[in-house]
């Protein structure tokens, strides 16, 4: 069996926490639910590109989903920290595998974790996101990058912490405080243009800004010129983050 | 070293050091362990045993020197030797989400092992580790003897040449320890060779077939545990006992005898322990002062030197830890 197959099968077995990922789902589907059922009353239909107008219930449901990925993102750096904390670290480097083969299976596992997990939470947001979607194959491939790149900035920033932190108590403390600067400076909640100037400048270098805009562009067949600079971005945003995160694992002390 | 000798070393080791800064974990220790032979390492805290076991387990690069694990280069062949090597390590390590037999299957998974040897595996290391009460227990709610069990055990579920042990049985019982002291030796017969450090000095006289004492990074000894003991530890001591008690002038003599390095009384119990490395001239002395001081001895007898002995002489380095000395 391929060893990538053996060491994921392995990540997803010994370090998932079913709880805690139950109320990872739960979690954006709140948002979904209740938020958005709640605010879309008070809140007018917005503008999000290529003449597409959706409810706020709507638009906020497509932000929904994609905060799985920040979610999923911090597995990655719990991941690690269970290995850490418990030994199997040290133990797997003594095994037959390479530093790298070990990360790179952390963040497929976390690949797994994120896509899957925002397809889930996708398909039981439904009722709600089922009364605009408009998926066209184009917006199949802007899904599917916007989920994947998306997982890997933040599997990556989160395997970059959980290296920088001293200890998991730590990790879960920054991590929770770094991942919802990101999530209240994206347009998960609110469309970037309607924001104040700073605010704006900041949601521009946020890269669930940009797998929030793709997403939304892919299941509402909103694409517009900015969505290629936009999959730029964030693809650079991502390989930048990644490659921090191994060049900071590989100087980890044993 | 010559070919033939190479060919039946599992570990050899030259000039190997690991500084960390300015200090020097690890300082040019040069070894060779033999196939199919118990390697014991012993030394003090903090001599450079568990550094020397992560460079030779690829874990730590060294800072300099060489070495060769199961015929590989240390340096630039780490995964080929990773492939033929089982680790115990020091530290607790396990899968903190997982039962114990769920967590020995994955083990084996990431080792490659196909599923119908897993399971023969699994089978057999619970038997022999006793481990059948707990299989069924989250990792995580196992006690400490438990899950240094399952530590063991899950290293024989995949195959190796060499094992590292770092201090295994440490919060085992001494009954389960026995027991696992004996499948070791089992597979040592069977072509393993293993790579031993305790604190337990009996252990290591009970399993090792030569012994390396290590003690401030440095190689004090390599040899057999009788050599060491011979060699090493020849200060005995000559325990007795008077049919009176305790003789209070008896002791001040004693204790002023040239040949005598150290006097313990045990109040309760009454036993005299003589160090001496002249037992012979000390027995007749005890007997000379007894009777004049009208007394009975009522037992002695010779103390049989022990690992112990000679490993404490050998990593004592200065006076105040080495009591005997003067």
């Amino acid at each position: 069996m391929n060893v990538y197959v053996r060491l994921v099968y392995r990540n997803l077995r010994a370090n998932l926490d079913k709880l805690s990922l139950f109320f990872e789902l739960f979690f954006p589907l709140f948002f979904v639910f209740v938020q958005g059922s709640g605010l879309g009353g008070i809140i007018p239909p917005l503008d999000i590109g290529n003449g597409r107008v959706v409810p706020y219930q709507l638009f906020l449901a497509a932000g929904a989903v994609t905060l799985t990925v920040i979610n999923a993102g911090t597995n990655a750096g719990t991941q690690l920290w269970f290995d850490r904390k418990n030994g199997m670290f040290e133990q797997i480097l003594m095994g037959p595998f390479t530093r790298a083969q070990y990360i790179l299976s952390i963040i497929l596992a976390t690949l797994i974790i994120g896509i899957g997990g925002s397809l889930l939470v996708f398909l039981l947001a439904f009722p709600v996101l089922g009364t605009g979607l408009l998926i066209t194959f184009q917006g199949q491939l802007l899904i599917a990058l916007a989920l994947f790149l998306g997982t890997l900035f933040f599997g990556g920033l989160a395997i970059a912490l959980s290296v920088a932190l001293k200890s998991s108590e730590t990790f879960q403390v920054v991590s929770t405080f770094v991942f919802f600067v990101f999530l209240f400076t994206s347009t998960v909640f609110y469309p970037a243009g309607n924001a104040p100037p700073v605010l704006q400048a900041v949601s521009y270098l946020n890269p669930l800004t940009y797998a929030t805009d793709i997403f939304r562009a892919g299941i509402f067949d909103a694409f517009t010129s900015l969505i290629p600079l936009e999959v730029g971005i964030l693809a650079l945003e991502g390989a930048a983050v990644f490659t921090t995160a191994v060049v900071a694992f590989r100087r980890i002390r044993v | 070293m010559g070919d033939t000798l190479a060919s039946q070393s599992i570990i050899e080791v030259d000039k190997l050091s690991k500084r960390f800064g300015d200090k020097a974990a690890v300082d040019e220790v040069s070894f060779e362990m033999r196939r199919g032979e118990v390697f014991g390492f012993l030394g003090p805290n903090g001599a450079g045993k568990t550094t020397t076991i992560k460079m030779l387990t690829t874990l730590l690069p060294p800072t300099s020197g060489s070495a060769r694990v199961v015929g590989r280069d240390l340096r630039t062949e780490g995964k080929k030797i990773r492939e033929r090597i089982g680790v115990v390590q020091q530290q607790d390590s396990f899968d903190q989400g997982l039962n114990v037999e769920t967590s020995m299957d994955i083990y084996g998974l990431i080792w490659d092992v196909p599923k119908r040897d897993r399971r023969r595996r699994i089978d057999e290391v619970v038997k022999r580790f006793g481990m059948k009460d707990f299989l069924k227990m989250p990792t995580i709610d196992l006690s400490s003897g438990q899950r240094r069990r399952l530590q063991v055990a899950r290293e024989f579920l995949h195959d190796m040449d060499l094992l590292f042990l770092d201090e295994p049985t440490v919060g085992l019982d001494p009954l389960v320890r026995r027991g696992i002291l004996d499948y070791f030796k089992e597979k040592v017969k069977e072509g393993l060779s293993i790579f031993f450090t305790t604190h337990i000095l009996e252990e290591a006289e009970y399993l090792c077939d030569r012994i390396a004492v290590i003690n401030q990074g440095k190689i004090v000894q390599v040899d057999t545990p009788e050599n060491l003991k011979r060699r090493f530890g020849r200060a005995k001591a000559v325990e007795f006992k008077l049919l009176e008690g305790t003789s209070r002038e008896l002791f001040e003599r004693l204790s002023s005898s040239d040949e005598v390095s150290k006097l313990i009384q045990d109040e309760v119990g009454g036993t005299y322990r003589v160090t001496t490395s002249r037992p012979e001239i000390v027995i007749p002395e005890i007997y000379k002062l007894a009777e004049k001081y009208g007394l009975s001895v009522s037992s002695i007898y010779i103390a049989e030197t022990t690992l112990e002995d000679a490993f404490i002489n050998l990593v004592t380095v200065d006076d105040v830890r080495r009591p005997d000395s003067s």
